[in-house]
């Protein structure tokens, strides 16, 4: 087979197949992090094969081992993620082709190719993961794309890299009020393109819907974000900030369960009472769970959610993306009392009770006239004697909650809380877990607040008589000289989180913190703001623009009519950089493309003189009319006299001007004769 | 010249200039071009350098040109050991007025032929460099002025000849060209060697100009119209060397001025009162070569690259 032979100016330089493999590198990266090791390590080896042929070109596979690569490509991808459906393996058979192409670079048009198919990875690769320095990162990747494409398209000064790069700028930021025009109005569709259920769940476990040893102090190691909370108004004091999560009524002993049948039952819990409300609104980050968390105690439905009899906020579908929504909670309440299959779950008690706990409990009974002192004689054991609070408890063994309220004696909310409700049941007073997050860090950047995993949080609540369900909160019982502070930087695991946070009072620290602050306030604004612009932000935009009537068609020619009048403006900026029109130099241009016709163009750095005397030189026949032009033009142009009288005479002879090639003029004389 | 170009009414001063060439022409064989440059450069005020190897007739051309416009002239010869004294001059004690009194040296001149100028140390170069740019000569506390007009003609062997000191850029940026003489062509040679005596042939020459007549020259030189559109070629011709890789630094304002001087003056020499980008093309490698260095170390510039890069990249509209 003959092979054709490319042009040297359609050969790719080597510098230019060098920067398309880096820069299909830097969009690969991101990637990375999302799709299995087996993908990456195909495409690794296709990168290293490139970048070593640079050196070596024999490294480069001929035809048939490349066939091979493909297909192990293909089987790679396929293998991997079982079949070809799905936002991973569609992904990962596109990269591995995409990567593959750069084995055989041959033309600059090739290398066209794979820089305009890096695009299309890099609007994928937002299926992924829409962070705003995602957006950056691949905003610097697509300009420097631009740049190659704008070197292979050649005709650049030196230094040409550089003039590149200024090029590919330029168009970025001559795109950005077009990419807003398109962002603000561009007729969107109310779900997500890619809600197709085949994403991968991005959820963090965050707190689950049981109890036991252990739980909640991973999660207070756990650096992830929970939630933003956004007041309207001034925000609750800290020791107001429980936010409500999962009920828990059921336990062994050891473990704390909603208990079957019991949660989501029944009708909505109703307030009796409800005063000094809030409004605010959460942005959830994914939990894939139903729950939404509301400060005590929650008293309005956002949409797709519902309040459970026990006072939780329930959404109808499990939370698989960020969701926001609003509520308000009463903080000062009176809840309705339950019904009695409930009261019987709220005073069931585990088997392993000892008798010194009977005992402990009889000893309050008999101490207190009412619930509510029992309820205050049990805190007062806990602030009495030597608990501690430690994010290390040591080892509980069989009868947990025996062991820690008569030997260790140290634990955290979980031990306090789980042991606390058991004492109440006993003592025959109903009483329920509560999982949740305690208080949350003001974002002063932002303002709002920031509650992280960290803030797990669990506590006691116990009915009683004629005021419903009390929150109670043994953890916040134990004395703050008794609170150990080590193992954990962050510890709002427990209590009130102001009491317990270690004052960072060095500016390294309160500047990181800042910066922090700053970090997150930014990644909270473009949630609101770009990832959270939907159908109802654009129509509210289009009110308040008085443009409220347009839907659909109307948008778009409103899209268009946007983008024209600012394509108009940029091509009228660019064409007002040019020099100032000046009719002479007009004139001689037109001459000068007249004799261009004929084969005669002007040198780009030729002056009229020496232009003339080539073209005379050339067409002796055309010598008096040039003469005549150059005898006005030439001092018209550069002397020292007003130009203008020269003008009309110019254009009166140009006007007959129509020279004749050399070859068409042979022609007519031929068929003259 | 070009026949269809109707003239300006620069005949007389044209026809001047023309009287010094068809003389220079006579003792010079063959280097019209050369000539006319050399008359621009002092038309336009301009001290000129003419590098060459040995024997090409540097000197003569210096001579002549000194002779032809009717000037007094002194002539230096450079070498290693050359003092400054030596070309200002020095002050000695005179017993009957009991003090010291100064004796001019040969800058003080109206022609300084400055031979091989790259022999001497730089310590004797700056001696006459600054003479050239100040116009006067400061000696033992007093200023003295030089005469009117003031050229310095000087003629340096090529760099990569044994035992030269090259000059540094800031004092040739101070000529405003350099020219080269190169061998004569085949005929002009034979003639030459069949020829009488160029020194004798000098000594004989008779000034073309007087001294008022060549000060009308130049007045007429600064009098010549440069245009917008000019003035725009020769700032693109600037920035291009200053935006270049190519060269170490670009060329330096002085250097502007100087192009559209020498281009003013070779307008006049070809009977226009206005300058053409032609004029432009025509003195720019004698203006510029020998003020840009190549950027990277050791390098030297070609001179044809140099000039095909200027001018092959900035476009005339």
């Amino acid at each position: 087979m003959p092979k054709r032979t490319i042009p040297s100016n359609e050969r790719p330089e080597r510098a230019q197949i060098l920067r398309i493999t880096l820069i299909l590198i830097a969009a690969y990266l991101p990637l990375g992090g999302y799709l299995a090791v087996q993908i990456s390590a195909f495409v690794g080896l296709l990168f290293a094969i490139r970048l070593a042929s640079l050196r070596w070109p024999a490294v480069l596979p001929g035809t048939l081992p490349l066939a091979a690569l493909t297909l192990i490509g293909v089987a790679n991808a396929a293998v991997t993620y079982q079949g070809w459906s799905g936002q991973n393996a569609g992904t990962a058979l596109f990269v591995s082709m995409l990567v593959l192409k750069l084995m055989e670079l041959r033309r600059k048009s090739d290398i066209r190719l794979v820089a305009t198919l890096i695009g299309f990875l890099v609007v994928v690769e937002f299926l992924f993961d829409q962070s705003p320095w995602l957006v950056l990162y691949l905003g610097a990747v697509v300009v420097w794309g631009i740049a190659l494409l704008v070197d292979l398209n050649g005709g650049l000064e030196e230094p040409r890299r550089r003039g590149a790069v200024k090029v590919a700028v330029t168009l970025a930021l001559q795109a950005l009020p077009l990419t807003l025009i398109l962002f603000l109005l561009f007729p969107r569709l109310s779900a997500p393109l890619w809600n197709l259920g085949v994403d991968p769940s991005k959820a963090t476990t965050g707190i689950s819907d049981s109890l036991e040893p252990g739980a909640i102090s991973e999660l207070v190691l756990d650096g992830e974000l929970a939630f933003r909370a956004r007041f309207e108004g001034a925000p609750p004091a800290a020791d107001q900030l429980y936010w409500r999560g999962p009920v828990l009524w059921e336990t062994d002993g050891r473990r704390w369960s909603r208990g079957e049948g019991i949660a989501n039952s029944g009708t909505a819990g109703t307030l009796l009472e409800a005063g000094r409300s809030i409004d605010y609104e959460v942005t959830l980050e994914p939990t894939d769970q139903r729950w939404l968390f509301a400060l005590d105690m929650p008293n309005s439905v956002p949409d797709g959610a519902f309040i459970s009899s026990d006072h939780q906020l329930i959404a109808r579908q499990a939370v698989s993306a960020v969701k926001r929504y609003r509520v308000t909670s009463a903080l000062d309440y009176r809840t309705a009392a339950p019904d009695p299959a409930r009261l019987a779950a709220g005073l069931q008690v585990p088997e392993d009770v000892t008798p010194r706990m009977r005992r402990l409990v009889d000893e309050w009974r008999n101490r207190s006239e009412t619930d509510w002192a029992l309820v205050q004689s049990g805190l007062q054991f806990f602030n009495r004697e030597s608990f501690h609070y430690t994010l290390m408890p040591p080892s509980l063994g069989a009868n947990p909650t025996d062991e820690f309220l008569f030997e260790t004696r140290r634990g955290f909310c979980e031990h306090y809380a789980s042991s606390f409700a058991v004492l109440m049941r006993m003592a025959e007073i109903p009483s329920r877990i509560v999982l949740g997050y305690l208080g949350g860090e003001l974002n002063r950047v932002g303002g709002y607040h920031m509650v992280w995993q960290s803030d797990a949080h669990a506590w006691v609540e116990v009915l009683i008589d004629g005021r419903g369900w009390v929150r109670v909160d043994p953890t916040a019982a134990v004395d703050p000289s008794r609170v150990d502070n080590s193992g954990a930087s962050r510890m709002l695991g427990a209590g009130p989180s102001v009491r317990f946070t270690l004052e960072q009072a060095d500016a390294i620290a309160r500047f990181v913190r800042n910066l922090r602050l700053f970090a997150d306030s930014l990644d909270a604004a473009w949630q609101d703001w770009i990832l959270g612009f939907s159908v109802e932000n654009q129509l509210a935009l289009l009110e308040r623009l008085r443009l409220g009537e347009l839907r659909e068609y109307g948008l778009v020619a409103l899209m268009l009519a946007a983008l024209g009048l600012t394509l108009g403006v940029l091509v009228l900026a660019s064409i007002r950089e040019r020099k100032p029109f000046d009719p002479l130099q007009a004139e001689y241009a037109r001459f000068c493309g007249h004799l261009a016709k004929i084969g005669l163009a002007r040198v780009p750095n030729e002056g009229p003189m020496s232009y003339a005397r080539r073209v005379v030189a050339q067409r002796p026949d055309l010598a008096p009319t040039i003469e005549r032009f150059m005898d006005l033009y030439i001092p018209a142009r550069y002397g020292p006299d007003d130009p203008r009288d020269v003008l009309m005479a110019l254009s009166d002879l140009l006007r007959d001007f129509r020279p004749r090639s050399a070859s068409r003029m042979r022609d007519l004389l031929r068929r003259s004769r | 010249m070009t026949n269809f170009l109707s003239r300006h009414g620069m005949n007389s001063s044209a026809s001047l200039a023309e009287r010094v060439l068809v003389a220079a022409r006579a003792v010079i064989l063959g280097k019209d071009r050369e000539l006319r440059l050399a008359l621009a450069c002092l038309m336009a005020r301009g001290h000129l350098l003419i590098e060459d190897v040995p024997g090409v007739g540097k000197t003569t051309l210096a001579h002549l040109l000194a002779r032809l416009l009717g000037l007094e002239y002194a002539r230096i010869q450079f070498t290693s050991d050359l003092l400054p004294a030596d070309v200002i001059g020095v002050s000695v004690y005179d017993r009957a007025a009991e003090s010291f009194r100064f004796h001019p040296g040969p800058v003080f001149s109206q022609v300084v032929l400055a031979d091989e100028i790259n022999r001497a140390t730089p310590k004797a170069q700056s001696a006459l460099l600054e003479a050239m740019e100040e116009r006067q000569v400061t000696v033992e506390g007093e200023t003295r002025p030089l005469p009117e007009p003031f050229f310095v003609i000087a003629t340096q062997n090529p760099l990569f000849q044994v035992g030269t000191f090259p000059l540094p850029e800031s004092q040739l940026d101070r000529f405003l060209m350099r020219i080269r003489l190169g061998y004569p062509a085949a005929e002009q040679e034979k003639a030459l060697l069949a020829g009488e005596d160029r020194r004798s042939m000098i000594a004989r020459q008779q000034p073309a100009l007087t001294g008022e007549q060549l000060t009308a020259l130049q007045q007429q030189v600064v009098a010549v119209h440069a245009a917008p559109a000019i003035i725009e070629y020769v700032h693109a011709i600037l920035a291009l060397t200053r935006s270049s890789e190519r060269f170490l630094h670009g060329l330096s304002p002085r250097a502007g001025l100087g192009i559209l001087r020498a281009a003013k003056a070779w307008a006049l020499l070809e009977e226009r009162d206005y300058v053409i980008p032609e004029d432009i093309q025509a003195i720019l490698p004698s203006c510029v070569v020998h003020r840009l260095a190549a950027s990277e170390y050791g390098g030297r510039l070609d001179e044809d690259a140099v000039m095909s890069e200027i001018l092959d990249r900035v476009a005339l509209a």
